[in-house]
């Protein structure tokens, strides 16, 4: 049986490292927050890398970089992709 | 027949440049009705001489977003506003953030308007080693795709003939993978983007690197909590210097045309209300207004090329803690520092903040802030309450200043904590590469603003000017005994003592506009509300100057210039106040304004709405009268309460 990934917020994943954004990763986030992050790139499967961890959090996604407020970056649960174990 | 055509994208495209580029200056701003949500609507033709008028409809991430730029994108594609659905329309995507932009592009395509692609900045991407095929992403996306450069004009020309042509014989071709159903951001919008990248274009997109790049330290170090503040600070200094520096020039310039404009209006009509309406009504109250024209254009112009450049996205989160303690975003700090130039500027660019009551509370304050106009009101005043402290005067001259913004942020907390309560939204901003401002781009927003600014100086404003000028002219007073004799014995010395009679004939000009003064409607409605004002120090005269002030605070230091001129002449009649407001007005220069009373004006003039296009602004932005004369009430009655304080304080 495959171990199941670790999840932290985005908001503890330390500068530089990337993460995924799984399915029910943005589900503690309001509708309206969520489908317009999903519009902005961050949506359900995609890799994230952390600019500048802190307030504001940077990501990037593919080439579009956003800056969130911490109090978003908290709720956005991703899968570190180092610390996944196979 | 004219062509219609929706330009849709995501923000950070392009759009703009490409709207701009397309069609130059021959376009106009519109108002979706009932929002102050804007669009342009701009014309181009084609090389074969076909005319499209091009709508652009603000950028947005979805057509499906709770939002008012998505909205009323919705309704312009299902032809709710303008007239009826339009003919096409045209896509513009960003060749850098191709897996995002499709997506958009896919949900765009399934509102089934004959479309057309343009991927824009493909320059940028080439340089970064993407190709874009434009055969295979027509094939793959089932419209044509024209690749573009908005900032160097290339493909431009293939792009308006593929529109005009897919617009009169809507293509035929299917998608070669058909369009996902689901919303951009959904996994399997995000499945197809990549499958649909991999085909179209020649190099996948740039890994995802560990390394710290420049751009990492340049965000790092532009939304830092302290060192992000004092780089926006010099930023915002520099832009302010600049502003002060440059305008003074042009706002000459204005100045003087419209001095010539009065004068030869003057020639042409013979004296009368007739020219008295044209000179001092017309030609007066719009200069009055437009000579604010080159600081609103050169804000504009500056905070477009900072935009463009990528870093305003940054100072915005570097400013948003501070604010956020107040109840307004980190946008709102660019348009509150906007208003110390000008209020109408920085009420203009609310724009910036996406939050419907944030925006409000932004509008609403903005006024408090010091404006330009204030400053020579500031300045008599300090001066008269310390002659020959130019020290002391300098720090209440500062002190003016903080009680401004003091009073703005302190209203926005009320304001948030009350009638315009609500959850602060996050800011969840985009951050747009660095890159080198168009010059081109920054110079048709600017002028797109102006022209916004002339229309309500051309229309609103100017009717309410002739108004107030009329309130202020009429009924014509006869001159006074005392002028008469003073332009009797000007004639009888004037060829004796000719530099003397000047003088006595200026006088008894003060003279006669300070009994036209008193004796106009204005003059009338400021006796009438005078014991309203006496508690915080006002005599009639100095009502009247308050009231005539209205228009323009800085109308008020030309009144009280005529008061001075007027005031050698006691008749004896009235004291108290109106003997302080004589003795500050004697010609030998001294200045003896009664403390207390100065102090309470100049309170009274930091805090008071005293500026008629800034109301008709804020009627305009934010779509009612409701909140500028609330606005105008709530700040005249802080002013009032402030000023009687300060009276009582300092009697």
């Amino acid at each position: 049986m495959a171990p199941t990934p670790i999840q932290i917020p985005l908001s503890q994943l330390p500068r530089g490292r990337r993460a995924t954004v799984e399915c029910s990763a943005l589900d503690a986030l309001t509708s309206e927050h969520r489908c317009l992050l999903a519009a902005m790139g961050l949506g359900e499967s995609c890799q994230v890398r952390v600019c500048r961890p802190g307030t504001p959090c940077i990501v990037q996604i593919d080439q579009t970089r956003l800056g969130l407020p911490k109090g978003i970056a908290d709720l956005i649960m991703v899968t570190p992709i180092e610390l996944t174990k196979s | 027949m004219t062509l219609r055509i929706a330009l849709l994208g995501n923000p950070n495209t392009g759009k703009s440049t490409l709207f701009n580029r397309l069609c130059g200056l021959r376009s106009k701003t519109a108002n979706h009705p009932g929002s102050t949500v804007e669009h342009q609507v701009g014309r181009c033709t084609t090389a074969a001489g076909e005319v499209c008028d091009l709508i652009d409809l603000p950028g947005i991430y979805s057509l499906m977003l709770e939002m008012p730029e998505s909205k009323l994108c919705v309704d312009c594609l299902e032809g709710r506003i303008g007239d009826g659905r339009p003919d096409g329309a045209l896509i513009v995507l960003d060749a850098n953030n191709l897996l995002r932009n499709l997506q958009f592009a896919a949900s765009a395509l399934r509102r089934g308007l004959p479309s057309v692609i343009a991927i824009n900045m493909v320059d940028l991407a080439k340089r970064r080693g993407l190709i874009i095929d434009e055969a295979a992403a027509t094939a793959w996306l089932g419209v044509p795709v024209i690749a573009v450069s908005a900032r160097t004009g290339a493909g431009v020309e293939r792009l308006l003939e593929a529109i005009a042509n897919a617009s009169r014989a809507p293509s035929q071709a299917t998608p070669i993978l058909s369009l996902p159903s689901s919303e951009p951001g959904s996994a399997a919008s995000s499945a197809w983007a990549a499958e649909v990248f991999a085909r179209i274009a020649a190099h996948p997109p740039l890994p995802l690197d560990h390394e710290m790049s420049v751009h990492d330290r340049l965000d790092a170090a532009f939304t830092h909590p302290v060192l992000g503040i004092v780089v926006f600070a010099l930023a915002m200094s520099l832009l302010f210097a600049s502003i002060y520096w440059l305008a003074a020039f042009p706002m000459d310039a204005v100045d003087s045309i419209f001095g010539w404009v009065g004068a030869v209006v003057t020639s042409l009509f013979p004296s009368g209300i007739l020219r008295d309406l044209a000179v001092d009504g017309v030609v007066g109250g719009v200069a009055a207004t437009v000579v604010f024209l080159p600081q609103i254009v050169l804000l504009f112009f500056l905070l477009a090329l900072l935009e463009d450049s990528g870093y305003l996205a940054r100072a915005a989160f570097a400013v948003d803690r501070v604010m956020r303690r107040f109840g307004l975003p980190g946008q709102a700090f660019m348009p509150l520092l906007s208003s110390h130039a000008c209020a109408l500027p920085g009420i203009m660019a609310t724009r910036l903040i996406p939050d419907a009551r944030e925006r409000l509370t932004t509008i609403l304050v903005a006024p408090f802030m010091s404006c330009s106009a204030r400053v020579p009101v500031y300045a008599l005043l300090t001066g008269l309450l310390f002659a020959g402290r130019p020290i002391a005067a300098g720090i209440a001259f500062t002190a003016c200043y903080v009680l401004g913004a003091v009073a703005a942020l302190a209203t926005a907390a009320i304001l948030r904590n009350s009638i315009l309560r609500g959850p602060s939204a996050p800011m969840m901003l985009e951050l747009p590469d660095y890159r080198l401002p168009s010059l081109r781009t920054a110079a048709f927003v600017a002028i797109d603003r102006g022209f916004v600014f002339l229309k309500s100086a051309g229309s609103v404003i100017l009717a309410i000017a002739v108004v107030m000028w009329w309130l202020s002219a009429y009924p014509k007073v006869a001159p006074s005994s005392e002028s008469s004799t003073l332009r009797a014995r000007a004639e009888m010395i004037e060829t004796t003592a000719p530099a003397q009679a000047t003088a006595l004939i200026a006088n008894a000009d003060r003279l006669d506009e300070r009994t036209q003064q008193a004796g106009s409607f204005a003059g009338q409605l400021g006796a009438i509300c005078q014991p309203a004002f006496a508690p915080i120090g006002l005599d009639q005269q100095l009502t009247v100057a308050v009231f005539t002030s209205f228009l323009a605070r800085e109308v008020f230091t030309t009144t009280v210039f005529v008061l001075a001129g007027a005031g050698h002449s006691a008749d004896g009649e009235e004291l108290g106040t109106l003997d302080t407001v004589r003795r500050a007005t004697r010609t030998d220069g001294q200045a003896l304004f009664n403390i207390p009373t100065a102090a309470s004006l100049l309170v009274f003039f930091v805090l008071a709405m005293q500026c008629l296009p800034t109301l008709v602004v804020v009627r305009r932005e934010t779509g009612s009268w409701r909140w500028p004369l609330a606005q105008f009430v709530y700040m005249s009655g802080v002013a009032y309460g402030a000023a009687w304080l300060t009276y009582r304080w300092m009697s």
